[in-house]
């Protein structure tokens, strides 16, 4: 018995050795910047030259998955970074939950004065700084696709199309065009719409090749319609070369999908200081434009878009006429596994 | 007392880190998510600590049992794949000389120490529309249009056998390996042939090793998703994609705690009712 | 005599059948190292299908400026070393402990080691990640070490176990009968009886180690990524090259260091005959 207590205390002491040598608190100094975010998402040259103007050490660490940074933030473990990308449809519930520190949007003159009002709304201004911005479109190839025209999500569920969709997968992404397509509200909280959303998503199901790879299976020739983000398309097309066949669908009515990849300050965060330098740093106008030439993507920063080269400004995947008319995706709260309960009757049938 | 005591220090040694180990790192957590499964959901996300049963009323839903059905399938389909073919492999291996089949065993796990995905993705463009695979059929004109192997069951098991086999290889590996020519030399000179000797001998004897290889195949392959979502076109749900997105975009924590006992509760059955129906020494295993 | 003859010409055919065998299984499992070996000569963008010859994404990986990757895969390398280290030692001494000896709390070792197999990565990982931040442990290589080892561990058993029978105590009882101490008889009989079950346990742990995402992410801190955390993460946009030039790098070295170990062991036993012909020479 009394060997047994030993073990049990010096097991305890080994571990409290362990874990002492764990918690050393990082230093609060502003030598160091941590930021959580997308791999490949940031000009190096950039983080280069903050690095040397502010004498600072810029770490970057990646996360595999938008829930990534949620679930940090939402398990306390927030404060180990300084910046945290996450996406505009998480912002209400980590606003709510209180896990980000609030901006003082004074500190940062370069996003007052270039960032586009419409996407850095007045709800999301007072925690977040967007960073790039993605569509969620169709494209379809001319050359191969049954139907001559896609004008609406309502043509993607017509039968000429089974086995030709390639599509991004997810409840929260797949539901909000069944509810346009219904005439709803995408972020509808209301069951019997979701439910009635549920029956128009098998349909597009069935016709439904694969969910993901979508810009793959294009360029390949597998699919001849694909529901994808922007910035996959715009590889795609450059793959394809000058002349692609690929359609982005000249939508008449329905709104679509603007996801913003932005920047939070989490609760806690240590050296929030070289986190707003940062940020201003970002949103200048020709940072941002240098940016572009690396990371082509979608903006909301209207300044650095005047300042991009006409290349960027010319790029066909981010070339379409209803680019005001869009929705964002919103916290549902309690509505979630309701969404969640039908995207699974919808995939296990 | 002093004898009982000395014999303890060996136990201690031996039993102690695994035990202290498995207490700290997985029965504490094992513990938290128990209680996180009798939780609530939060309205945005993250657990309230407000005793609940609403996550296990959930997963009385019959659909859940579809999916747990479906998952088994796959598991099997893995096992049974793996066991057939990989039994074989490592007798070849186990077979030949020490230095030899530790090359071979090397050879075998290279391919792993690449990334996962990236291998998905490389089947991917071996059997895509404009791949090799479509290349050489339609030169060779042994069929006239590129053939659709994505997305395709035979592709998916093509994918979950490569995934897994190295998992059942090794313990079969060394556990043939171990097996005493002696003892297979005295079979032959009592008469036995190569066939009886196998299922008489080679067989029993090495079934700690099989035993071994089906937890390791079936037991991860119940929870996999990664190559039915790349090879299968993420088209149908598995136990381990709902688990997934409870912790992924739905934040639904408690459910995804809940299926994680239901899955444990479920494993656990199965492995005591096999090791008693095989009657197998390690019977204490659950 | 003639019996004899054909059951060895049986035998032949047998062997050549068992080789072609390995050979087709092999080719199988080297069919996406080939695909990523030959894209990483892809002149494209993003891998979506061959266009063309090139070398640039060597010259990429190898580019002054490019440590992003190069950092990535040594944190991996040394985390997935060090797990394999911990979790071998722990997984061989369990597993031959809970196979010898008698305990109350066995029953329930037993039964916890299966856990970390069935329960879902993701699940544990959270339950740890929250449990660390509660008793105030700091997220970085040391957290990440814990959750590979405490999945690699159960492997390491679960292999060792099927190592272990009667034959090993049958050895062990002689060697302590001849003499040898508890401790001679650890080191000198019981690891090497078991050692083809040592290698594999180690193999798995490494393997399991390298290519891990959800523990690597999860508990990790705000320093440094491992490589499959950034492959993942890469992957958003699409994977370049110079991600799999990487990958054929480090098949490179392996295969490179697999024939030079094979060549110094070659080396030794030459040495070691000519030694031997010399004494006896002598003689």
């Amino acid at each position: 018995m009394k060997k047994a207590l030993a073990t049990g205390l010096a097991v305890l002491m080994g571990l409290s050795v362990m874990t002492a040598g764990m918690t050393v608190t990082a230093s609060a100094d502003d030598s160091e910047l941590n930021i959580y975010m997308w791999g490949d998402y940031i000009s190096e040259d950039l983080i280069a030259d903050f690095e040397a103007v502010n004498g600072c050490k810029i770490n970057l660490s990646y996360m595999s998955d938008n829930a990534d940074a949620v679930n940090k933030l939402t398990a306390g473990a927030g404060s180990d970074y300084d910046l945290i990308m996450t996406c505009d449809a998480y912002m209400e519930s980590l606003i709510a939950g209180g896990y980000l520190e609030e901006i003082d949007t004074s500190k940062i003159p370069n996003a007052e004065a270039n960032l586009n009002k419409s996407y850095w709304t007045e709800d999301l201004r007072g925690y977040c700084v967007p960073y790039l911005m993605n569509y969620i479109y169709v494209v379809y190839n001319k050359d191969t696709c049954p139907l001559e025209e896609i004008t609406c999500y309502n043509d993607l569920i017509r039968p000429e199309l089974a086995g030709q969709i390639g599509s991004v997968d997810g409840a929260r992404n797949l539901f909000p065009i069944a509810l346009v397509a219904l005439g709803y509200d995408p972020n509808s909280r209301d069951e019997e719409e979701i439910k009635e959303a549920y029956e128009w998503l098998t349909k597009y199901n069935a016709n439904v090749l694969a969910y993901g790879s979508t810009e793959q299976n294009m360029v390949n020739g597998a699919i001849s319609v694909m529901f994808t983000y922007d910035g996959n398309t715009a590889w795609a097309m450059d793959q394809m070369g000058e002349d692609n066949p690929l359609v982005i669908a000249p939508f008449t009515e329905d709104p679509v999908q603007l996801g913003m990849d932005l920047y939070v300050i989490p609760k806690g965060a240590l050296h929030q200081d070289l986190a707003y330098k940062f940020l201003d740093y970002i949103c200048d106008a020709d940072v941002m434009a240098a940016n572009l030439v690396e990371f082509p993507y979608s903006c909301p920063n209207d300044a650095a878009i005047e300042a991009a080269s006409d290349d960027y400004k010319n790029s066909p995947a981010f070339d379409f006429g209803y680019k005001t008319n869009i929705f964002f995706q919103e916290d549902v709260g309690d509505a979630l596994p309701i969404y969640d309960q039908y995207y699974q009757m919808l995939k296990v049938g | 007392m002093k004898k009982k005591d000395r014999s303890r220090l060996p136990m201690l040694a031996q039993t102690g880190p695994v035990s202290v180990w498995m207490v700290l790192f997985v029965t504490l957590p094992l513990l938290f998510i128990i209680y996180i499964s009798f939780m609530s959901r939060g309205e945005f996300g993250g657990v309230v600590y407000e005793f609940s049963t609403e996550s296990y009323r959930t997963i009385l839903d019959p659909m859940y049992f579809t999916v747990v059905a479906k998952s088994f399938r796959v598991a099997l389909t893995t096992t049974l794949l793996c066991l057939l073919f990989g039994y074989p492999l490592a007798y070849y291996i186990a077979k030949k000389p020490p230095e030899k089949a530790s090359r071979l065993i090397m050879l075998l796990m290279i391919p792993f120490w690449t990334n996962g995905m990236m291998r998905l993705n490389a089947w991917m463009l071996f059997f895509q529309m404009n791949g090799p695979v479509n290349y050489v059929l339609t030169h060779l004109h042994i069929v006239e249009k590129p053939v659709m192997f994505l997305y395709t069951d035979w592709l998916v098991n093509i994918g979950l056998f490569t995934n897994m086999l190295p998992f059942a290889v090794l313990p079969m590996y060394s556990s043939i390996e171990k097996l005493q020519k002696s003892l297979l030399e005295a079979s032959y000179d009592l008469g036995a042939d190569r066939k009886k000797t196998f299922f008489r001998v080679t067989l029993p004897l090495t079934f700690p090793g099989i035993f071994s290889a089906i937890i390791l195949t079936f037991i991860p392959a119940l929870g996999t998703y990664t190559v039915t979502d790349m090879l299968g076109g993420g088209k149908v749900l598995y136990i381990g994609n709902i688990i997934k997105n409870q912790f992924g975009a739905i934040r639904n924590w408690p459910l995804g705690a809940a299926l994680s006992v239901l899955l444990l509760v479920i494993t656990a059955l199965l492995i005591f009712l096999y090791s008693r129906f095989a009657g197998i020494e390690d019977l204490e295993v659950v | 005599m003639e019996k004899t003859g054909r059951r060895k010409k049986k035998g032949r055919a047998l062997s050549v059948l068992a080789d072609l065998y390995a050979i087709a299984m092999y080719t199988l499992f080297y069919i996406p190292v080939a695909v990523m070996i030959a894209f990483s000569f892809n002149d494209a963008k993003r891998n979506f299908s061959w266009e063309g010859f090139t070398t640039r994404w060597y010259g990429k990986l190898f580019s002054f400026s490019n440590t992003t990757l190069w950092d990535a895969l040594v944190y991996s390398l040394v985390i997935a070393v060090l797990a394999t280290l911990i979790s071998t030692v722990v997984g061989v001494l369990g597993g031959i402990g809970l196979r010898k000896f008698e305990f109350r709390a066995k029953k329930f070792i037993n039964m916890m080691i299966y856990v970390p197999i069935i329960v879902p990565e993701i699940v544990l990982a959270v339950a740890m990640l929250i449990i660390f931040i509660t008793i105030g442990i700091r997220m970085g290589m040391g957290t990440i070490l814990i959750g590979h080892c405490t999945f690699c561990i159960p492997y390491a058993v679960v292999t060792i176990k099927g190592r272990i029978s009667g034959d090993n105590e049958t050895l062990e009882e002689a060697s302590m009968d001849l003499g040898a101490n508890r401790v001679q008889t650890f080191f000198r009989v019981t690891i090497p009886s078991i050692m083809p079950g040592i290698m594999s346990a180690a193999f798995l742990s490494f393997t399991l180690s390298i290519d891990d995402v959800v523990m690597s992410n999860m508990l990790a801190g705000a320093s440094q990524s491992t490589l499959p955390v950034l492959i993942l993460s890469l992957n958003r946009t699409g994977l370049s090259g110079d991600v799999n030039a990487l990958t054929t790098v480090m098949i490179a070295a392996m295969v490179a260091g697999l024939l030079l170990h094979r060549l110094i062991r070659r080396a030794a036993a030459a040495g070691r005959k000519r030694a031997e012909d010399g004494e006896s020479a002598k003689g």
